[in-house]
């Protein structure tokens, strides 16, 4: 009977630690889940902006050499992210789909030009940056006419950048959620200590030696913490990985890397903070202020 | 003349939070001496041997403790002055988390003991003095009060401090363990320690005289110097 008594001890002092690391593990996942949903949503909005197509429609007389110069000119410039040589037969044949009717044979002639698709870099497609481009592109002798869909282009630009503010706003805030939950969470585990802290100082520790053990334990936790909702994440990545497939490509494993970096930060940064600043405040009181 | 005394008090004024509890209070203890400290419940004697702890702050006057002026220590000093001084208090106030053993490495550690082996022998020493060795894998929440004291005077020693402030450390114990307890007090007392001793345990008192300091009326006074003459019954009376 004597023998066991510590062991329940030691049982019921794991078991508060455990509630304190599964409550951090369960903020840090939610706060990873989120924090990959805003990277990606990132790259979502540029795919969605690098999917804005231009199309240069080139002058009938061009020569096959003067097109394909065109397009390696265009290949290396820096804007632009891929090039497509539509000839005036493919153009005809795409049409003659779309409008399930023999136009040519109607007409006697093909009145299609051939032209050039041109898709840019995400960055480059802001509505200012477009019509810089636009002049830029009207500039080569081959080319007629710049054809782009201004509106859905301003379109675009507008929904995007109302959505990534609204995601910023919504991220400061779960992350000031987040914080003060864990702070919490310590601040309570602290508290539940702060007559040893006074008795430590009544027997001649200094404030510093005091903090250390107290410091070292909760970013353990911390570490612990994130390492566990590190973990969930990856389970939830992999799980998805297909239904996620045309968001995250190849780059997705490089976002989860950062995401998983920034969890283990947080969760080693917010731990250390909130125990820095509680047992501070109860290092602070004095013994009889320790009832209130 | 000044170093002969190693707690000087001039003119001190001694507050609980807003309530004054001594005023002017002048005094000298010398080193090496044994000094009894006695009063009524309430009288302020537990309020003196915190202020010389530094665990109330002084508001008027000057005292000094093992070297340390206490009206303008800093909160970095402060651990220091403790270092000097062994504390054996009312409510033992043991770390509850950890067993006697960890208790005193803690105070060991924590006061600059570096070497494993140096702990352990130092540890060991002062529990053989208070005849507690065998509990030294003892949690304190399994150990009765009087186990307890003795592990707080074993603490107390750790760090071979110049002055023991006993506040009322036989308030828990039967006589008998009361009797042993201050036995262990005036054996280090031989060995050249101060011992200021907080108490209401009068037969106590009468039995090992020694100069006796009287909180009454919110003064500290000295008592007459035959402990005969002091009249208990009129102490005792709340």
């Amino acid at each position: 009977m004597k023998k066991q008594k510590p062991l329940k001890l030691k049982r019921r002092v794991f078991r508060s630690y455990l509630s304190a690391t599964v409550s951090i593990s369960l903020v840090l996942f939610l706060f990873g889940l989120f924090g990959l949903l805003v990277l990606n949503a990132d790259k979502l909005s540029d795919y969605v902006r690098e999917n804005i197509g231009f199309t240069l429609v080139l002058h009938d007389d061009v020569k096959e050499i003067d097109v394909i110069r065109l397009q390696k000119i265009l290949d290396a410039s820096e804007p632009v992210k891929s090039t497509r040589f539509i000839d005036k037969e493919t153009a005809a044949k795409q049409l003659q789909e779309d409008l399930g009717e023999d136009f040519q044979g109607f007409l006697g002639f093909n009145p299609l030009l051939s032209s050039i698709d041109v898709k840019l870099y995400a960055e480059y497609t802001r509505p200012d940056s477009i019509a810089v481009l636009e002049k830029e592109f009207l500039k080569y002798p081959q080319v007629k006419e710049v054809y782009y869909q201004r509106d859905l282009v301003n379109l675009i630009n507008e929904n995007v950048s109302k959505i990534g503010l609204f995601l910023i706003v919504f991220s400061v805030l779960l992350l000031f959620i987040f914080t003060s939950l864990i702070n919490n969470t310590i601040r309570i585990s602290v508290y539940s200590q702060r007559f040893i802290i006074n008795t430590m100082q009544l027997v001649g520790a200094t404030r510093g030696f005091i903090r250390k053990p107290f410091i070292l334990r909760s970013i353990t936790f911390g570490i612990i913490g994130a390492l566990v909702s590190d973990a969930l994440l990856a389970l939830i990545f992999m799980t998805y990985k297909n239904e996620f497939a045309g968001i995250f490509k190849i780059s997705g494993y490089e976002t989860l890397g950062i995401v998983f970096l920034f969890v283990l930060a947080m969760g080693i940064l917010i731990s250390w903070l909130s125990t820095w600043f509680a047992v501070n405040k109860f290092l602070r009181l004095r013994f009889d202020e320790l009832f209130y | 003349m000044e170093d002969r005394n190693i707690i000087s008090i001039r003119k001190a004024d001694i507050y609980q939070r807003e309530a004054l509890i001594l005023a002017n209070v002048n005094l000298d203890i010398e080193k090496g001496s044994f000094v009894y400290l006695i009063g009524r419940v309430g009288s302020g004697k537990t309020s003196l041997i915190k202020t010389l702890n530094a665990e109330i702050p002084l508001v008027n006057g000057e005292v000094t403790v093992a070297g340390f002026k206490l009206s303008d220590i800093s909160q970095r000093e402060i651990p220091f002055l403790r270092r000097k001084i062994g504390v054996v208090f009312q409510d033992f106030k043991l770390l509850t988390d950890r067993n006697v053993h960890d208790n005193l490495a803690f105070v060991l550690q924590a006061t600059g003991w570096k070497q494993t082996k140096a702990i352990e022998d130092r540890i060991d020493d002062m529990l053989e003095l208070v005849a507690m060795r065998d509990k030294l894998k003892v949690m304190p929440h399994e150990l009765s009060g009087g186990e307890q004291q003795h592990v707080v005077i074993a603490r107390a020693l750790l760090n071979d401090p110049d002055v023991i402030l006993a506040d009322e450390p036989t308030g828990n114990l039967d006589p008998e363990t009361s009797q042993d307890l201050l036995r262990i007090f005036l054996e280090l007392n031989e060995r050249g320690k101060t011992i200021v001793m907080a108490t209401h345990d009068y037969p106590l008192v009468r039995q090992f005289p020694a100069r006796t300091l009287i909180c009454e009326h919110k003064q500290v006074k000295e008592s007459p110097d035959n402990v005969e003459e002091i009249d208990f019954m009129e102490l005792l009376e709340m």
